[in-house]
């Protein structure tokens, strides 16, 4: 930058009759412009502080997320999507799209990393954790043997909300896994591989669990019959509807291949209508599926999963609606983070 | 509704024991660092009683555990069976044993984890002596 200026002030006096460039105006630095300043850019341990990696010669407009290729071609072991690299060796981590330059560092920039562990991609993680159910379910519901007592294998039930409850259920994970695979846009690439197994412990667990007792040969259907059910059914629908118009209306926010964030509003859909109320209207659409399931089966382990998916969904729309709230000072104040002026 | 064919084991008596001993000077250690008074008797015995009262402590709840089975299985106690209303069901019996198995990886992991926390905690004395 101090080149750019002294070119500036040097248009004043030509010298030997040689035109002087232009004004400089400022514009990106290209690679085939001379007056570049590189940078050093040194990696250190967080922890022991140990020098792990020097990098010289770095373009000043180089990212973050080009220094972690770099510095991954000297630690294969450590891929880009693991390695965390920070200012502070207690910091926060430093997005991969900061540029160099606009950092507060010298022109020796020393970062610190930190090793995130293995890591796997949001969507294998998704579509595994949302399969297993899927399949699960339908293992219980078809009777397949070994489950319940081997007079029963194979056979179906006598009861049409089991039959209607399946396809309620095949639909929403058929449905959850469509949506990861064209129309969420994530934010991350990747998460730690430790969180599949926990993830596919918590659906898969509970999807056994509640297919057990929906299937099961002495399952008692809901007391008040077929206006519960018809009741249930619609609840269920409706929430299906209104949360897929949320995700929707989310990945049109965000340019695609990009981590935009804007403040969703809501738009000529009427189930985002719930946008002026709620910061996080799809977990209150999922709330509702799950409530609509849980009428609709009158079950109790239904009604469990349902209790602390909604506590967790509560934890993460609180999380966000902060996150909105620091971001957006215009960000609107009548809206909750999932339940309308409760929570 | 207590099992009372249980309470005159063996079992209950080792893990009453091995409890009530542990109990006392786990509590006394926390009373005697609150008032910032404690007395190295007192973290010694904490960090020390525990690799012979927590093995007595997990044998006399599992042999407890064990004699009380035939009994919930006789009487179905705690149990709910299908079908009901809530479409729920739970057997006490199945969930004993399954809570015995539970100690084979959990008590290794507390037990180890108390030995390192001894030599953290007891360590630094030793290191003081020898400095002197």
């Amino acid at each position: 930058m101090d080149a750019l200026a002294l070119e500036a002030t040097s248009t004043k006096k030509p010298a030997n009759g040689v035109p002087a460039p232009a004004p400089a105006k400022r514009k990106p630095a290209k690679k085939t412009k001379k007056a570049v300043v590189f940078f050093e850019v040194e990696i250190l341990d967080a922890k022991t502080k140990d020098k792990l990696c020097f990098l010289d010669k770095v373009e000043p407009n180089a990212t973050i997320g080009e220094i972690k290729s770099m510095f991954h071609k000297s630690h294969p072991q450590w891929y880009p999507t693991r390695q965390s690299i920070r200012l502070d060796a207690k910091g926060k981590s430093l997005k991969d799209e900061d540029v160099l330059q606009q950092l507060p560092v010298g022109t020796t920039a020393t970062f610190y990393f930190r090793d995130l562990g293995a890591q796997i991609s949001w969507v294998t993680v998704f579509l595994t954790e949302y399969t297993g159910p899927l399949v699960l379910y339908l293992m219980f519901y078809f009777r397949v043997p070994f489950i319940y007592a081997s007079k029963y294998d194979f056979s179906t039930s006598k009861h049409w909300v089991v039959h209607l409850a399946c396809m309620c259920h095949s639909f929403h994970f058929l449905k959850r896994n469509l949506e990861t695979l064209f129309v969420h846009r994530f934010s991350h690439g990747t998460m730690p591989l430790r969180n599949i197994f926990k993830n596919c412990t918590y659906y898969w667990g509970f999807a056994a669990w509640m297919a057990y007792y929906i299937n099961h040969p002495l399952y008692t259907p809901p007391i008040y019959g077929e206006q519960q059910i018809r009741l249930a059914l619609i609840l269920f629908l409706f929430c299906q509807i209104g949360n897929f118009s949320i995700h929707i209306a989310l990945r049109n926010l965000r340019p695609p291949g990009s981590k935009t964030r804007k403040i969703p509003y809501p738009t000529k859909n009427p189930f985002t209508w719930i946008f002026v109320l709620v910061s996080c209207p799809n977990y209150t659409y999922e709330l509702g599926s799950w409530l609509g399931f849980t009428l609709m089966t009158q079950c109790l382990p239904v009604a469990f999963f349902t209790l602390v998916g909604f506590i967790q969904m509560t934890v993460w729309a609180k999380g966000k609606h902060r996150s909105y709230l620091k971001e957006f000072r215009d960000y609107p104040p009548l809206r909750s983070p999932i339940l309308p002026f409760i929570l | 509704m207590d099992i009372s064919v249980v309470q005159s084991e063996d079992s209950v008596l080792l893990f009453v024991s091995a409890w009530t001993i542990t109990e006392i000077i786990r509590y006394s250690f926390y009373t005697f660092s609150l008032l910032n008074h404690l007395p190295y008797l007192i973290k010694w015995a904490r960090y020390t009683f525990f690799f012979a009262l927590y093995p007595m402590g997990v044998t006399g709840e599992l042999l407890t555990i064990y004699a009380a089975l035939p009994f919930v299985q006789k009487t179905g106690l705690y149990s709910i069976t299908l079908p009901n209303k809530y479409n729920f069901s739970f057997d006490y019996h199945s969930f004993l044993i399954i809570v015995m198995i539970s100690y084979i990886p959990l008590f290794p992991q507390l037990y180890f984890h108390m030995i390192r926390q001894r030599k953290k905690v007891l360590g630094h004395a030793e290191d003081y002596s020898k400095v002197e």
